[in-house]
């Protein structure tokens, strides 16, 4: 993960956004198989192989299920294959099946990748640029909530070998339950009185605080930003135009179209490419600057003198 | 009381829990001045404190609190550091400069981007103070910062502290109650007796001065080892303040005829085991590695085992395993002659086995002492009568009454000990385990949990105890071992256990043992060198 994810938050923000809009705006079986192709190759990328075969393995009978689902139950379309308990099953509702599922594979894969670069840093990062007080309070949340669940554990441990949940009866048990998160509530209320003073002691609550990330915007990001908005101001511009319009029922489309417009598929393709292509650069770049790191006349030199 | 302390001094106050040491303190900082009534000025660099500006009261004064996990308000390690110069509105590049330069100084370069969960704590405490100077404070403040940290990460801190004062003349004011490590360093110390300063002076002369004041002063006890030896033997008025200087002490000024204490060490143990541990295997999950690795352990009854070992060694889990909270996938624990395995969980934690976790605060559940102490009833099933009584039986032997009405959090380090420890014996456990027992609790506490062991003991309590705390197990067990890499590498008597000690040994010990064999208490020491007597050109320069 090094290529990608070193872009400024707001541009990964910004690339998912745009990418997601598209894969579920438009149901173009070309655009979707695009979609779906980049966010495989992506998560290959930076996922360990085992969890991505892993992952491949269960979304692809996912897919299976919802794409066989659709036909079950969509009756529209021209052509019948055959019936199933008297109705009808048509081949424009199988298709229509396989796309939606294909959207859906798409999409989740993404997420996927979406949840592995964006970390929380980064997402409350963005957030707090969105709604300045929301950074510290998110923060200080994740800060807690592992706190406080290690403090029932921990609790909870002790009182088992004070006897209180000895009984063998529902009640007591529940009743120690009820004991052991009250006594987690003092604790709690006591700990954020402490905290409070820490905060206070810090200087929190002078009148003009700053946000500090460890994010740096760099020209490549104005570079890029640059970049993803025409593209995706191309891509929309083709969608308003009916460029990438194809009908499921009650025929299917041919792909004469599609042939037409290829200049505006190209810019689909450039998109939902890009994260891979950043991090096969970066992989180039390293093997490249590596045997040159090797090489360095350098330390030749040195071991000459 | 009126004091001053001057630019780039080293300040150790000490003095008894509820001496009004954290008070003292926390009214040295604005922003944590405790409610009440206070009367007098406090001025800094010649400006009433209370009339300084918002911004440079945060910043120029800092302060670290005792609990590590307390104080930290974010969920990294970096942005709490920055968290203090977000507040005072410094900007990005600023931050980013200060940062960086006090994440190196520190060392905190490697766990930058970690979350603040998954840190030890002594590194919890170094980001505590770390997120403190980033502001660039003027006067640091510290109350008690390392109770709650491990010896080793304690010293490490100290010197850190050390370093601050010495390389950069940053002004210190520490509140502390383990003087061993602090008093090398400090060019001052007050001691603070009910809200008053009743001794002000250099470390070394705290000792002999304080002697003279009160030469049955409780304080006396909390001295480092050095000194108490040292007021002991001699009524000079300089004692020396370091091993070395310690070392020196003995060598110049005592003979060495005899080189063993005769002890007339009772061997009068039932010397049936009571508890035995086989070849325990343990791991937490099945791809983890293990943690015990063939521990064989024997306790008889009525014996006081002490096990050592460093941070993270297993320590904790191995008293998990022999009070049966967890299993071990192999190796047996006998107790009295059946598996623990056999016994139900009802049978075993009522009149057997009782457990005080490291985190004494896990065992209170009610707002009041008493309230807390009557849960216990619900699980012994006796009469309401039969559980006052025993309340009351308890609170008397460990000398506790004027607790019961207390708010167990509102307790000192020492006392929620001992209260906790109370609350195991209302379940009349024949065997006590306790995890680090002496935590955060002052030296003169440690001496009262030492004679509350021993009452224990003589009514026939076996007990097992896992520490840190070298110093402490020299003085209550009657047998010691050592837990390294999975397993307890060596067991014996204290005396043979230190003696045959390098590195792992008491502050006594490595005093004395270059003269004298065998000595691993202060008392010790004290005893074998009056038994020798002062060398005689000695007595004819006196």
């Amino acid at each position: 993960m090094r290529g990608f994810a070193t872009f400024h938050p707001f541009v990964l923000f910004l690339y998912y956004a745009m990418v997601l809009i598209i894969t579920m705006l438009m149901l173009h079986p070309v655009i979707l198989v695009l979609s779906l192709f980049g966010s495989l190759l992506f998560f290959l990328t930076i996922a360990p192989l085992r969890q991505f075969l892993l992952d491949l393995g269960f979304y692809f009978l996912m897919f299976l299920l919802v794409a066989i689902t659709n036909p079950l139950f969509v009756h529209k379309g021209e052509t019948i294959l055959f019936f199933l308990n008297d109705d009808p099953v048509t081949l424009e509702a199988i298709i229509y099946g396989f796309v939606i599922a294909t959207m859906l594979v798409a999409v989740i894969f993404w997420s996927k990748s979406f949840s592995e670069i964006l970390t929380t840093d980064k997402f409350l990062y963005v957030f707090g640029k969105v709604v300045p007080k929301s950074a510290l309070v998110l923060s200080m949340a994740f800060q807690f909530i592992p706190l406080f669940k290690r403090q029932i554990k921990k609790v909870h441990e002790a009182q088992k070998t004070l006897g209180l949940y000895t009984s063998n009866s529902i009640t007591d048990r529940i009743l120690g339950g009820i004991r052991v998160f009250n006594s987690i509530l003092t604790w709690s209320l006591e700990s954020s009185i402490h905290r409070a003073d820490a905060m206070k002691a810090r200087g929190y609550g002078l009148p003009k605080r700053s946000n500090f990330s460890l994010y740096k915007f760099e020209k490549r990001d104005l570079g890029i930003i640059g970049a993803l908005f025409v593209m995706f101001f191309v891509i929309i511009f083709a969608y308003i135009k009916q460029y990438f319009a194809f009908n499921y029922y009650p025929a299917i489309s041919d792909f004469t179209d599609t042939k037409q417009y290829f200049f505006y598929f190209l810019f689909v393709f450039m998109l939902t490419i890009l994260p891979f292509m950043m991090e096969m650069k970066e992989n180039l770049l390293w093997t490249f600057l590596k045997r040159k790191i090797s090489a360095s006349p350098i330390r030749n030199k040195k071991n000459v003198s | 009381m009126s004091f001053s302390i001057k630019q780039g001094e080293f300040v150790v106050i000490f003095g008894e829990s509820g001496s009004g040491k954290s008070t003292l303190l926390r009214l040295l900082k604005r922003e944590l001045t405790p409610h009440g009534k206070k009367e007098g000025v406090i001025y800094y660099k010649n400006r009433r404190l209370d009339e300084l500006d918002d911004d440079t009261s945060a910043r120029e004064i800092g302060f670290v609190m005792q609990q590590p996990e307390v104080q930290i308000v974010t969920d990294k390690v970096w942005h709490e550091l920055a968290f203090g110069l977000e507040n005072l509105g410094e900007p990005t590049d600023v931050i980013r400069r200060r940062v960086g330069e006090i994440a190196n100084f520190f060392g905190i370069h490697h766990w930058f981007h970690k979350h603040t969960m998954e840190l030890s704590g002594g590194q919890k405490q170094l980001l505590n103070l770390a997120s403190v100077l980033v502001m660039q404070p003027e006067v640091l403040l510290l109350d008690e910062p390392t109770s709650q940290l491990d010896p080793i990460a304690a010293e490490e801190f100290i010197d850190i502290l050390h370093k601050l004062n010495r390389d950069l003349g940053l002004t210190i004011v520490l509140v502390e109650h383990d003087l061993e490590k602090v008093f090398p360093i400090a060019d001052r110390v007050l001691l603070l007796e009910s809200g008053n300063i009743i001794l002000e002076a250099k470390p070394e002369e705290i000792g002999g001065k304080l002697k003279r004041l009160n030469d049955t002063h409780n304080m006396l006890q909390a001295l480092p080892t050095v000194v108490r030896i040292f007021n002991e033997l001699s009524d000079q008025p300089i004692s020396p303040l370091t091993v070395k200087e310690g070392k020196r002490f003995i060598t110049e000024h005592f003979n060495d005829h005899i080189v063993r204490l005769e002890t007339s060490e009772t061997s009068a143990n039932d010397e049936t085991p009571i508890l035995e541990a086989k070849n325990l295997w343990f791991r937490y999950e099945r791809n983890r590695p293990d943690i015990l690795r063939g521990v064989n352990v024997s306790v008889n009854k009525g014996e006081i085992v002490t096990i050592l070992g460093g941070n993270g060694s297993g320590k904790t889990t191995l008293l998990k395993v022999l009070s049966g909270q967890r299993r071990a996938y192999r190796g047996n624990v006998v107790l009295k002659g059946k598996k623990l395995t056999k016994y139900k969980q009802s049978a075993l934690y009522k009149q057997l086995i009782a457990l005080l976790p490291q985190d004494v605060q896990t065992i209170f559940l009610k707002s009041t002492v008493e309230e807390d102490y009557a849960e216990i009833g619900k699980v012994m099933n006796g009469t309401k009568e039969a559980l006052e009584q025993s309340i009351h039986k308890i609170a008397n032997l460990l000398s506790i009454e004027h607790l019961l009405e207390k708010h167990p959090y509102d307790l000192s380090g020492g006392e929620q000990q001992i209260v906790a420890l109370g609350k195991l014996l209302l379940l009349e456990p024949e065997i006590i385990f306790l995890d680090e027992p002496t935590k955060g609790v002052d030296a003169y506490s440690k001496l009262k949990l030492r004679d509350l062991f021993m009452d224990l003991k003589a009514q026939g309590k076996t007990m097992v105890v896992v520490t840190h705390d070298v110093e402490f197990a020299a003085l209550i067990s009657d047998r010691c071992g050592l837990f390294f890499d999975g397993e307890i590498v060596s067991t014996g008597k204290p005396k043979e256990f230190f003696a045959n000690n390098n590195f792992y040994t008491t502050i006594a010990n490595r005093i004395s043992r270059h003269q004298y064999e065998g000595c691993v208490t202060a008392e010790d020491v004290i005893d074998i060198c009056k038994l020798n007597g002062v060398k005689k050109h000695e007595q004819n320069i006196h």
